[in-house]
């Protein structure tokens, strides 16, 4: 069960992140109102699943799936830069981010 | 530097702060000042993200945010750096110094559009 609530937890830290791409396009308080819920369900999620996973592996994960997912969809939904320059940077980052947690 | 780079790094700042605050705060008064943490960290990195790419500004608030937490962890809490971390955090500042290049291209490219 905790495995399966860290990768909730991830999915609702992407939809977070894909959230404040729809706040900036619509400007709207629904918009706030899913941010800060998708927010919120994704610590709640992870704080589950550090009940009883190590804290460096399941911040690693949830990272991995909600920082790089949150990316991909705003390369696809809300056209942000694909460069590959721009790609490397960001897997270099979230890659560096999961190896520290994990050696933490 | 740019003001919206400028509220990522303290937007990452502030994160560090609720790290440390979820973590070892204490009492009544720890725990809002954790929680005030939250909510400018948040208020600066969505902030910056309204004129550069979310993707963007949400992998550097991480990063930093890891490299603050792991420096703290060993300043003020006696937690070795090893060599594998020094190297982690070279690549991964390489790669905001990286993205924050590349991405400056990208705004301006986006003012014309």
């Amino acid at each position: 069960m905790a495995w399966v609530a860290l990768v909730v937890a991830g999915i609702f830290e992407m939809l977070g992140v894909t959230m404040i791409n729809k706040l900036h396009k619509d400007r709207n308080l629904q918009a706030l109102i899913l941010l800060i819920i998708s927010f919120a369900a994704s610590f709640g999620f992870l704080a589950y699943a550090m009940g009883s996973l190590p804290m460096g592996v399941s911040y690693a994960i949830w990272t991995g799936i909600g920082a790089s997912g949150g990316a991909i969809i705003g390369m696809i939904l809300y056209g942000e830069s694909k460069d590959w320059k721009r790609i490397v940077f960001i897997t270099m980052i979230l890659g560096a981010v999961i190896g520290l947690k994990l050696v933490s | 530097m740019d003001k919206n780079w400028v509220k990522v790094l303290v937007a990452a700042l502030f994160e560090v702060l609720w790290v440390i605050g979820l973590k070892h705060a204490d009492g009544f008064w720890e725990w809002i000042g954790t929680i005030i943490a939250i909510y400018i960290s948040f208020y600066l990195m969505i902030m910056a993200s309204k004129q550069l790419p979310v993707g963007t500004v949400y992998a550097v608030f991480v990063g930093l945010g890891t490299v603050g937490t792991v420096f703290a962890d060993f300043a003020f809490f006696g937690v070795p750096l090893q060599l594998a971390k020094v190297v982690l955090i070279v690549i991964l500042l390489a790669g905001v110094i990286g993205l924050k290049l590349v991405t400056e291209d990208n705004v301006k490219e986006g003012v014309e559009s």
